[in-house]
């Protein structure tokens, strides 16, 4: 008899009577975003680090608040952004994204996707070099929908902001962004 | 989907992230150490004993203050020196501390009895109460206005968080209790919210801050008194 994977419900369930396994089967799912996003609001790896730890903390203590059946992923990403956002650098001491190597490749993914394929390095550097001279607000809403490819609700939840400023933050950020790169033309 | 919203799209796919950390063994461990009976006095022990370290340190040293004074727990509060404060709004003196409930409704509310200075006449005719573990009095001390909070030091329910800019650190001893003294600068209080699930609210603040722990709860003065006055006040608390 093999042993199905529990649900994502059912874990929850279970770490609510606490069962840590249960926990620590969550954390494992989702410390990937979790990490990425606190770094990329907080402008440090080490930072980082510490939120995204911090966040599963009390996120586990606060099991009991947690709506049963609603998604898990926003509730965690607004912990642990939160904890990032509170030891945010400024943006001078802040690390900036950077483009990877051109030859490597993420494990697991040996073939750039179709639209990555379509940039050149030249115009991904342009393009980022945009996104960071865009004002916080801005720049973190982009960051978090497109970059880290977080739904809207998530990044809602990720910057503590409605989703219909989510909306408008990327709108204005985007209209930016075409601007810049207009101009750099 | 736009043409630029795709290219961001790409870029994140491009983005060279540094390595994601194994998260799961240090919350583990951390949740492991809340279950064990009595862990906070261990916690506080060495938290102190670091805090005393530290602030040794970093006062003989005073160019490595900012590196070294970083981060302190003390009871159910976090003092964290930070770069730059997060968005915060002013509080105005009653605003934002929660429901205003007669002593005993609060002390329900709260499940604790609230400790207090000795008043002339009768105790406070309000108390207020943030989430069911924050309770919060006003006092007038030394000619002065002062806030005196009050939350379990250990459990979800104690959550607190303050984060420091310029602010001078300096531990302090309340009778036989260890205390934290924050002076100066502005600085940011978090607290945990419960009536909106895991939302925390960050105000700032411009008074001093004596905090200090007595029995399981820990205690926070806010307001313009001077180190002596607070601890002064803080000593008449019971």
């Amino acid at each position: 008899m093999v042993d199905r994977p529990l649900e994502e419900t059912e874990l929850v369930e279970r770490a609510r009577r606490g069962d840590l396994r249960a926990w620590e089967t969550i954390v494992r799912t989702h410390q990937g975003i979790a990490f990425r996003t606190a770094y990329a609001l907080s402008g440090s790896a080490a930072d980082a680090e510490e939120a995204a730890q911090d966040g599963f903390v009390k996120a586990y203590r606060a099991l009991g608040r947690f709506r049963r059946g609603a998604p898990l992923r926003p509730w965690l990403l607004q912990i642990v952004a939160n904890e990032a956002r509170n030891r945010r650098r400024s943006a001078a001491r802040r690390d900036r994204l950077a483009l990877r190597a051109a030859a490597e490749h993420r494990p697991g993914d040996a073939v750039p996707s179709p639209e990555a394929a379509l940039l050149s390095r030249e115009s991904q550097e342009q393009l980022l070099a945009a996104v960071e001279r865009l004002s916080d607000e801005h720049r973190d809403a982009v960051v978090c929908r497109y970059l880290l490819d977080l739904s809207e609700e998530e990044t809602a939840a990720a910057l503590g902001v409605r989703r219909g400023t989510v909306k408008s933050r990327l709108s204005r950020a985007l209209e930016r962004l075409r601007e810049v790169l207009e101009g750099e033309l | 989907m736009s043409a630029l919203e795709l290219r961001l799209r790409a870029l994140g796919q491009s983005l060279e992230l540094p390595s994601e950390p194994d998260l799961a063994p240090g919350v583990l461990e951390r949740l492991e150490d809340g279950r064990r009976p009595f862990p906070w006095r261990r916690g506080l022990a060495l938290a102190l004993a670091l805090v005393a370290l530290a602030v040794g340190a970093a006062f003989a040293v005073p160019q490595a203050r900012s590196a070294i004074l970083r981060f302190f727990h003390l009871g159910g509060a976090t003092v964290i020196r930070v770069e730059t404060l997060p968005p915060a709004v002013e509080r105005p003196r009653a605003g934002g501390l929660g429901r205003p409930l007669s002593l005993p409704a609060a002390e329900r509310q709260v499940g604790f009895r609230l400790l207090l200075p000795p008043f002339k006449g009768r105790e406070p005719g309000r108390v207020y109460v943030l989430g069911d573990s924050l309770a919060t009095v006003i006092v007038r001390a030394h000619g002065r206005t002062v806030l005196l909070s009050e939350f379990p030091s250990f459990g979800a329910q104690g959550l607190k968080k303050l984060a420091v800019g310029k602010t001078v650190i300096e531990p302090v001893r309340v009778d036989a209790a260890d205390g934290l003294w924050l002076e100066g600068g502005s600085h940011t209080l978090t607290y945990f919210d419960r009536s909106f699930g895991f939302r925390e609210q960050t105000i700032l603040i411009h008074g001093n801050v004596l905090l200090w722990v007595r029995g399981d709860l820990t205690l926070r003065l806010e307001g313009k008194l001077t180190k002596a006055q607070a601890i002064d006040l803080a000593r008449r608390v019971r």
